[in-house]
């Protein structure tokens, strides 16, 4: 081919440019650590950038809601072991004020004791996290419970995601467990039972509220059940979420991120490139008939 | 008429001529080795026939000079135009698109970023609907979104706004260039018919042809009088012998007021609309970007924009806020897609008072009531009337806008590849060579010196036949 002067020129700066270009592309991704800057660098790992980036987002954030959600569980789970440990307590005095051997005093004493048992646990059921009150349902601004034991709560069970699209109950209803809503005995008015018949000494009266107290007993065990299951759905989730997290992560990083190892050696390569271009292009410009003719 | 000194002397100093002329050429050449467009010239020489006779022998008169021609191949200068149109067409289009960055995936405060982190505030906020901090945040990442919708619109429409700034420039370069074809071809017809050579028109007039390829995709053909004509790749033609058609550009209303391309044809007839995305080389390439990957992302950002918070404000108005009222909108929208990303806003009233959030499916609403709000970030995932969730529709958005730039890319990389090896062929015919002007130019001294080595042989040869009857 014949070689004319203007393309050894050309040829030369396309060559340098290129050299140029590669050498400023390979030291972009060493320093960004990324390998697509614009959707046009790769646009399927674009388009997967986004979509992970947001089921990412989207699993952190169940993450640390299902914490909060956890959080109001396990302190219901505790104030119902509580009520659970109060009930005993209220069902050995009925057992042992039974016995017909206790003076009126005595039983009197006692009475005072299911009462001071009763207000503990409306103070357990009007158990707030974070300022909310969570035996109340979806009413969690106001206590559920007044003195009495009357509940203002609704009959809702609250729900948070906690895998994408997956819903799950968060809160026990109160008003079941505490009010006997739906075939049960109320736990308020059952203690009440007790202690109006211990106050008058009616012996056989004190005898018959075991009955109320073992069925009540029986309602906060179901619902310490309940909150075991969630507490446990909610160990399980974090845990498939974590895991699925790591995999979007994963695939996340495979499309976005550079293999620093590669990216480090193309950039010296391109590095040596550029230099030996230059060297040659340098060279190249010397060598010509003009040197020789005097 | 003999060989005599005479004639001798006479027939030297028109070699001298000839072969001076030679080094003029190759002077000329050297001169013109980064000229773009230039052809090499060729000092064509010949024997001059032998007219006397010695003894029955012919004896040669020496060197004349022919003409002048270029070298010039063609084959290649056919293929040049189309080349260099394709080449301009992607690289354009290619550099358009790179631009734009609003669509990366990584950008912070980006479409994909905010889309992300709004259903992420819901999310957070399903769990405490009645806390006032958590609905202060879902209406900051709200308002978070709808500017974000806004600046990624603006942003695409100031790229299509600058393509069409560079339209307006590139349409004075192709008029100009399409008048200075129609002139060459003009004064090339005048200079033959006088007879001259027009090495140089020739040049110019390939540089025109090249220009105007480069501009608008025309392809060049000969009319069978000398004339070069180009017309544009529909087949309607832009230059006609020594007449020349011109772009000229208006508003288009219909396209969100940015320009509307006409040609007033070769032959004077009226300006007609013409169809920007039919040219190729760079005005193609401007009005593809234009009206084609950017059209496309801005008319699905609006569709999002208008789909997605259409999709919210349904499950709003259907909930109950904190004062047990019906919901209200989110988001203000216009009564179509068209413009809803540039346009929309987070309803005012919602945006000064967080209790009108709708968090709630009842009313009187019950503060820790969520189911709401587990509708809203049910939206992430629901089928918007596209077809495709809100995520899964900006995911295609970058896929789409990332296809048609790569494409681009390559097609860019591919027909500079063609256009620089075309160049490089008809460099090899064409181009200027400096070693071997070099070669020409020394030659051409040599031969000068040996003819004028002659005529002081054949001056002694004089003065010795003079000195003879001294």
């Amino acid at each position: 081919m014949r070689v004319t002067s203007r393309m050894s020129f050309d040829l030369a700066q396309a060559q340098m440019m290129a050299a140029r270009d590669r050498a400023v592309q390979a030291q972009q991704q060493v320093t960004t650590g990324m390998r697509v800057d614009h959707p046009g660098d790769d646009p399927a790992a674009a388009g997967v950038m986004v979509s992970q980036g947001i089921a990412i987002q989207r699993l952190d954030t169940i993450d640390k809601t299902t914490s909060g959600a956890q959080g109001e569980v396990q302190t219901a789970d505790g104030a119902l072991q509580s009520v659970s440990t109060l009930l005993q307590r209220a069902q050995d005095l009925a057992i042992q004020l039974g016995n017909d051997t206790y003076s009126a005093t005595e039983r009197a004493a006692g009475s005072q004791e299911i009462n001071s048992i009763s207000s503990q646990i409306v103070q357990l059921m009007n158990t707030q996290v974070g300022g909310r009150y969570i035996f109340g349902g979806n009413v969690d601004s106001t206590p559920p419970f007044d003195a009495t034991g009357a509940y203002s709560g609704d009959a809702a069970v609250r729900q948070i995601e906690i895998a994408p699209g997956l819903l799950q109950a968060s809160s026990i209803r109160a008003d079941i467990t505490m009010k006997g809503v739906g075939g049960g005995v109320d736990v308020f008015s059952t203690l009440s039972a007790l202690s109006t018949a211990l106050a008058n000494n009616d012996g056989a009266a004190v005898r018959s509220s075991v009955t109320g107290i073992n069925q009540a007993t029986d309602q906060i065990s179901s619902a310490l059940t309940t909150t075991g299951g969630i507490l446990s759905a909610f160990d399980s989730a974090q845990q498939i979420g974590s895991v699925a997290k790591d995999s979007a992560q994963k695939v996340l990083s495979a499309q976005s991120e550079v293999d620093i190892f590669k990216a480090t050696s193309d950039l010296t390569l391109a590095q040596q490139s550029l230099q030996a271009t230059l060297a040659v292009t340098a060279q190249s410009f010397n060598v010509s008939l003009l040197n020789y003719l005097k | 008429m003999g060989a005599d000194l005479f004639s001798l002397l006479v027939q030297s100093g028109n070699s001298l001529g000839a072969h001076s002329a030679a080094m003029s050429v190759a002077g000329n050449n050297v001169a013109n080795a980064n000229t773009p467009g230039y052809s090499r010239q060729i000092a064509n020489l010949t024997a001059n026939p032998a007219v006397s006779s010695l003894g029955g022998a012919g004896v040669g008169t020496g060197v004349s000079l022919v003409n002048i021609t270029q070298a010039r191949d063609q084959f290649v200068e056919r293929q040049m135009p189309n080349a260099l149109a394709a080449q301009s067409r992607s690289q354009t289009e290619s550099d358009a698109l790179s631009a734009l960055t609003a669509l990366n995936p990584n950008l912070q405060g980006g479409l994909p970023t905010t889309i992300g982190a709004f259903y992420s505030s819901l999310q957070t906020w399903s769990q405490n609907p009645g806390d006032p901090s958590l609905r202060q945040s879902v209406l900051g990442n709200a308002q978070a979104l709808a500017t974000s919708f806004n600046q990624t619109a603006n942003a695409i429409s100031s790229a299509r706004t600058g393509l069409d700034a560079s339209i307006s420039g590139k349409i004075t370069e192709v008029n100009a260039a399409a008048k200075a074809l129609a002139d060459l071809n003009n004064q090339i017809q005048i200079s033959k018919s006088a007879g001259g050579q027009s090495n140089d028109l020739l040049d110019a007039r390939q540089a025109a042809v090249d220009t105007l390829a480069t501009l608008t995709g025309a392809t060049p053909y000969s009319d069978g009088q000398g004339n070069v004509s180009m017309a544009l790749p529909n087949g309607t033609s832009l230059v006609v012998g020594i007449s020349a058609g011109q772009f000229s550009a208006i508003p288009d209303p219909s396209n969100n007021g940015l320009l509307k391309l006409q040609l007033t044809r070769a032959d004077g007839s009226p300006p007609s609309d013409w169809d920007g995305t039919s040219l190729g080389g760079t005005m193609g390439g401007l009005f593809g970007a234009r009206d084609g990957a950017l059209k496309t992302a801005a008319t699905s950002i609006d569709g999002l924009a208008f789909d997605m918070a259409t999709a919210l404000n349904t499950v709003q108005q259907n909930g109950f806020d904190m004062n047990g009222n019906p919901g209200v909108a989110l988001f203000n929208l216009p009564a179509t897609s068209t413009g809803a990303a540039s346009t929309i806003t987070i309803n005012p009233a919602v945006a000064a008072n967080g209790r009108l959030l709708a968090a709630g499916t009842a009313t009187p609403t019950a503060s820790g009531d969520n189911g709401n709000v587990l509708a809203m970030i049910a939206t992430q995932s629901q089928a918007l009337p596209s077809g495709s969730s809100p995520v899964g529709t900006i995911q295609t958005i970058v896929t789409a806008f990332g296809t048609s730039s790569a494409q681009a890319q390559a097609l860019a990389a591919h027909d500079g590849a063609m256009a620089s090896n075309l160049q490089t062929l008809r460099d090899a015919t064409s181009g200027v060579s400096i070693d071997e002007e070099m070669v020409n130019l020394t030659k051409a001294q040599k031969a000068f010196e040996a003819v004028s080595k002659v005529i002081a042989t054949a001056n002694q040869m004089l003065d010795t036949l003079m000195s003879i009857g001294n």
